[in-house]
């Protein structure tokens, strides 16, 4: 739990993790936070300036921005969490096994990861969106799809690393099932690198959700997504400007948090980082994928 | 090397086959039969069972998966996507200058973003922990956190309608690039110049610097030698940087109404243009792959300790 | 000397940037007025005059008809005159003798035959225009006057001579193979401008035909630019890097009401707008058997769910006035009683009720039998106006328990929808003043068209069979009597859900004057158009 105190005296990262906190909360309990109906339409108030009932204005058909921006958060920023949830246990699970067991099933399932990871991830959605059709669920569908592939590389790694330590193999010695080494011992260790590569995901994925939105292939109306908000606003970009401020403003909000956040996590878990002194080679491992997911955004 | 070289590009001729047949398989997912999307395409008033039967049979759609496959892959490998259904015209014809119009933007943003994270890295580096770097590194995040359509919105309206310096869209001068390279560079180099700056700092604390200090070599001398080595990291940078971004100009070309592959691939899934999104998909995944290829090439030729992972 | 390097680079790149400024401002299109450049979501695509994927405006300035259908009735175009047999089926143009095509082959009775015949061989694709099955042949006379034999009367064989395709002249030396229907090798045709360059998904540039028939036009230069509809083309607008846009051929605003009044109150603009030509409405698949769309109480449901006047008054700001029918009254024949189904949601959900659509426990959208009160609804993606729509209509439609769920694609793909039946409900517009009564009408019993809409409808064989014979019908009453039967049936029936009336709206330059209109909302008579 040193990670706790240590975060307690970076401001940065605190302020960070409780916005994101914050907004998953918000988006969790909307019903009961959002001041208004995010569907409900009133024509008469089509783009009505901020008021004291509705406090970031109305949109094109009258309806609470603000309470749009607090449903938003759902497929914006949980759904992203939940497809990155699955993508990442899929690829913990993979990565495990063929870090651990080694041999032909390690060199089927890289292979495969090869593949995957050979694909250009935004053609990939685009492709599955143009067969399938538009909508958040394809959209979703193609990310983990896309992504399993990088968490099993970097998670095998890890149990690399870790499977040639003296209790991994004291306990192997002693006849310890394998799943309960992987549970016991391995798990605990490569949760950091777990945790480093998926929060670096994270933001990105959040911004390439958006751009999907916005060109109006990803979550269909009356559905309120900040993405698609933005598309909404596009019409009016330049002759009403601030109805792109809110949208725009959270989304930078948020994926600046988790970039903060995940830089801390970065040198936090991974002492070798704290002092300047590592070869190149350590530091390859955590921005590579990170650098293949900034894709669409 | 040349060894190296040969396994390198031997290993990407299978990836090729299964994107191939990946691709295929997708297309075979759709919903519509493709018969029937023929027939409708030629505008054959009232389709009956008995003209399906025979236009599957004169697409030869009644053969067994494997041999369609391969006829098609056959035609593939001639440019031969087939007809668009919305213009009836081949699929290559709209798909090739598309994706010249992809690449030349691609290769202009690749070169600002290697200037923007090289000048960035060194500077940050140099300056590690004062205020530029922690300013500059303060930026990078906020930046990279700006949805492109966002910021591309921002740039048009300051530079294209408030000083009127540049077009706000198309492809029509050289001043029509500035913009959209901006808003794809701005965002990667956010990114690559962090890489940039860890190597020099790697750099900085390696022995032949500490050694070269106590020397007493001059200081820009040393600075000299660190830059060589970190424009080796440059280099692999931009190799990775060109074909991520060649696949994801979607936006930005959209914004912009630039007339490449990631404003076509919209459109073509917006009107359900099958052979298009087919052949994009195509294209664009072997392109990624191919460049992969050269990239890890260029990388290895520069670091030979890369070769030995082969 | 860090500090330095980095100040330098940093000036370097700024005036880099403003080099290249430099050079765009010079190259810049707003100290030439003298031509018209407009912004169009789309290409101007194959322009075959005898296919269907080109822009229509675009071929309307190359190519040109025998006919012209006007507001004061058909008058001559490329043909003098003509004369028709007593018995209504043969028709004898008598050409102009001094029209050249645009590769400078003359127009005579022999290519008025080829092209004629050319579009005969592909009869199946022009199913919708009925001229098509009635044309029996086609026969020179002599060199300017060319005869053409029909299998009966058709009255309306010169509205559908005169449109914007198929029946247009393009030069024989063209063709391909004797044929049109596999592409043609060039676009040379009679009319004011001559397609000059076209670059895809880029630009499409037509100069002034000089050698022009009826003079030449005064406006030397037009260029069409593909924008993408909304704030590109208005910001576009507002540098000058277009100058002029108007309602695309498929109905579409590419620019909101709001931001064509911001660039008419900045005074270098004008809007114009045409009285109202057609009607917006909603499209319904009355034959997808077993789906909701099929029974006449959802359709009536809806139609009274609509609530016209906000649409009119908030969506459109007042631009078009609410439609209550499939033609407004000013369309030939169309001035009659039919029964006006107002904006009255109770009155919608009682006619759910009755039709056994009911609210379960708990449930926010009716059902029947377990079946969803459900639909999808298909609009142009580029069309703000219809997406706005669209979503009011769907909250209007939730408040009575019926789910609506909003598409938007390309306008070719939501053509190909209409065609093939692959809908339940889409944003459309009836074809204009030249088009109307007549070619819609016929256009009911076209697959390519209005088929699957109507062919749902309890008494459709009857309907199928009246519209027959009134394009075939000889005299006013008998016409009058059955134009009147059929929209009664369609109204009835409420397959078309109207929404506004829709006119053709200009935003131009304020200095261009002479901006008129033509009887159809497909094509603008660019020729007539000058500068102050």
């Amino acid at each position: 739990m040193k990670m706790w105190k240590n975060m307690l005296q970076d401001k940065l990262a605190l302020l960070s993790f409780s916005i994101i906190s914050l907004v998953m909360v918000t988006g969790l309990f909307a019903p009961f936070i959002a001041p208004h109906d995010p569907y409900e339409v009133h024509m008469v108030l089509r783009y009505a300036g901020s008021s004291w009932t509705y406090w970031l204005g109305n949109d094109h058909l009258g309806r609470c921005i603000l309470s749009r921006l607090i449903y938003g958060i759902r497929p914006s920023i949980l759904w992203v969490f939940a497809a990155l949830a699955v993508s990442v246990g899929i690829g913990a699970m993979l990565g495990f096994i063929a870090g651990y067991f080694r041999g032909k099933i390690d060199a089927l399932l890289m292979r495969i990861c090869d593949v995957m990871l050979s694909f250009p991830g935004t053609v990939m959605t685009l492709a599955i969106v143009g067969i399938l059709g538009v909508g958040l669920e394809n959209i979703l569908t193609a990310f983990i799809l896309m992504k399993w592939a990088w968490f099993a590389r970097v998670i095998r790694t890890a149990v690399l690393q870790y499977s040639e330590s003296d209790y991994v193999k004291f306990s192997k010695a002693i006849g310890v099932k394998p799943f309960k080494i992987i549970y016991r011992h391995i798990v605990p260790v490569t949760l950091s690198d777990i945790a480093v590569t998926a929060s670096s995901s994270f933001g990105s994925m959040i911004l390439q959700i958006s751009g999907f939105s916005f060109l109006g292939l990803g979550i269909q109306a009356p559905h309120a997504e900040w993405g698609m908000m933005l598309n909404e606003a596009r019409g009016v970009m330049f002759s009403r400007p601030e109805f792109m401020v809110a949208p725009a403003l959270s989304i930078m909000i948020v994926v600046s948090a988790i970039h903060f956040f995940s830089d801390y996590l970065q040198v936090a878990l991974n002492p070798k980082l704290r002092t300047s002194k590592h070869k190149a080679g350590d530091f390859a491992g955590t921005t590579t994928p990170r650098l293949q997911e900034k894709e669409v955004a | 090397m040349y060894k190296y070289m040969i396994k390198r590009f031997l290993i990407s001729i299978p990836l090729l086959l299964i994107i191939s047949f990946l691709t295929f398989v997708l297309i075979h997912l759709s919903p519509l039969d493709p018969a029937e999307v023929v027939l409708q395409a030629q505008g054959v008033p009232v389709i009956t069972e008995e003209l399906m039967v025979q236009t599957k049979q004169e697409l030869g759609l009644d053969q067994p998966f494997l041999i369609r496959y391969l006829a098609w892959f056959a035609s593939c490998l001639q440019l031969d996507f087939g007809d668009s259904y919305v213009t009836g015209q081949p699929v290559w014809s709209l798909l090739a200058p598309a994706f010249l119009n992809t690449v030349k933007l691609t290769m202009v943003s690749a070169l600002l973003i290697i200037v923007l994270s090289i000048v960035l890295g060194v500077v940050c580096a140099l300056r590690e922990g004062k205020m530029t770097d922690k300013t500059v590194r303060g930026i990078s995040f906020f930046v990279t956190a700006m949805p492109s359509y966002a910021l591309a919105a921002i740039l048009i309206w300051l530079f294209s309608v408030k000083l009127d310096l540049l077009p706000t869209s198309g492809m029509n001068s050289l001043s029509s690039y500035i913009l959209p390279v901006i808003v794809i560079a701005v965002s990667y180099a956010g990114l690559y110049f962090r890489i940039i700056r860890s190597s020099m700092l790697n750099n900085l604390n390696e022995n032949y610097v500490m050694y070269g200090r106590a020397c007493g070599l001059p200081e820009h001398k040393i600075t000299k030698t660190i830059l060589r080595n970190s424009l080796q990291v440059a280099v692999s940078v931009f190799c990775m940087a060109v074909p991520i971004i060649l696949g994801s100009t979607v936006v930005v070309e959209n914004m912009f109404a630039w007339p490449g592959l990631g404003s076509l691939s919209v459109k073509s899934i917006l009107s359900r243009d099958f052979p298009m999104i087919q052949a994009y998909v195509l294209v664009l995944a072997t392109a990624f792959v191919l460049f992969n290829t050269v990239s890890d090439m260029i990388n290895a030729a520069i670091n030979p300790k890369l070769r030995e992972g082969l | 000397m860090k500090k330095r390097m980095f100040t330098s680079l940093i000036t370097a790149a700024l005036v880099l940037i403003a080099g290249c400024s430099e050079k765009s401002t010079a190259g810049g299109s707003e100290n030439t007025p003298k031509e018209i450049i407009y912004a169009s979501s789309k290409d101007i695509n194959d322009m075959n005059p005898h296919l269907y994927p080109g822009s229509m405006p675009a071929q309307g300035k190359v190519y040109e008809s025998l006919v012209e259908n006007t507001k004061g009735g058909i008058k001559p175009l490329l043909a003098e005159s003509w004369d028709i047999s007593q018995d209504g089926k043969v028709y004898t143009f008598h050409l102009r003798k001094d029209v050249t095509f645009h590769d400078g082959a003359p127009f005579n009775a022999e290519a008025v035959k080829q092209n004629i015949e050319a579009v005969q061989s592909n009869a199946s694709k022009h199913s919708w225009i009925k001229l098509s099955t009635k044309i029996e042949s086609c026969n020179v006379i002599d060199e300017h006057t060319v005869e053409l034999r029909l299998s009966e009367a058709y009255y309306p064989a010169l509205v559908e001579l005169s449109m914007t395709r198929p029946y247009v002249f393009i030069s024989p030396k063209s063709f391909i193979n004797g044929e049109t229907k596999d592409g043609v090798s060039s676009f040379n045709g009679t009319g004011p401008y001559i397609l000059k360059e076209h670059q895809v998904d880029q630009y499409a540039t037509f100069e002034a035909n000089e050698n022009y028939w009826g003079g030449a036009p005064s406006i030397k230069k037009i260029t069409s630019k593909v924008l993408p509809a909304g704030e590109t083309t208005y910001l576009a607008l507002q540098k000058g890097e277009v100058n002029f846009v108007f309602t695309d051929d498929r109905g579409t605003d590419s620019l909101d009401v709001e931001a064509m009044n911001t660039l008419a109150d900045s005074g270098n603009y004008q809007i114009v707008r045409s009285e109202p030509m057609n009607t917006k409405m909603i499209v319904v698949n009355s034959s997808k058997s077993g789906h909701p769309v099929s029974e006449k109480a959802v359709r009536e449901a809806i139609w009274h769910a609509v609530d016209r006047e906000t649409i009119s008054k908030q969506i459109m700001n007042g631009s078009e006035s609410p439609a209550e029918t499939l033609f407004s009254s000013n369309v030939n024949y169309a001035d009659i009683d039919l029964q006006k189904r107002a904006y009255d949601p109770e009155k919608a959900k009682t006619l759910l009720e009755e039709a056994g659509w009911i609210v379960e426990e708990g449930q926010a959208v009716r059902s029947k039998n377990g079946n969803p009160l459900a639909m999808k609804v298909y609009f142009d993606i580029h069309s703000n106006s219809q997406k706005t729509q669209a979503e009011f209509i769907q909250s209007s439609l939730k408040t009575i328990g019926v789910q609506m769920e909003l598409v938007g694609e390309e306008s070719s793909s939501i053509a190909n929808r209409r065609s093939t039946g692959d809908y339940d409900l889409l944003f459309n517009q009836t074809w204009g003043l030249a088009y109307d009564p007549q070619s819609t009408i016929s256009a009911f019993t076209s697959d390519a068209s209005y088929l699957h809409t109507t062919k749902g409808m309890s008494n459709a064989d009857q309907l199928y069979q009246k519209i027959e014979e009134v394009m075939v019908s000889k005299d006013e009453p008998s016409r009058e009597a059955l134009y009147k039967d059929i929209l009664t049936m369609v109204h009835d029936e409420a397959v078309f859900i109207p929404l506004t009336n829709g006119s053709v709206t200009i935003v131009a330059p304020a200095d261009l004057q002479d901006i008129t209109f033509k009887q159809t909302q497909f094509e603008l008579p660019f020729e007539r158009m000058s500068f102050k």
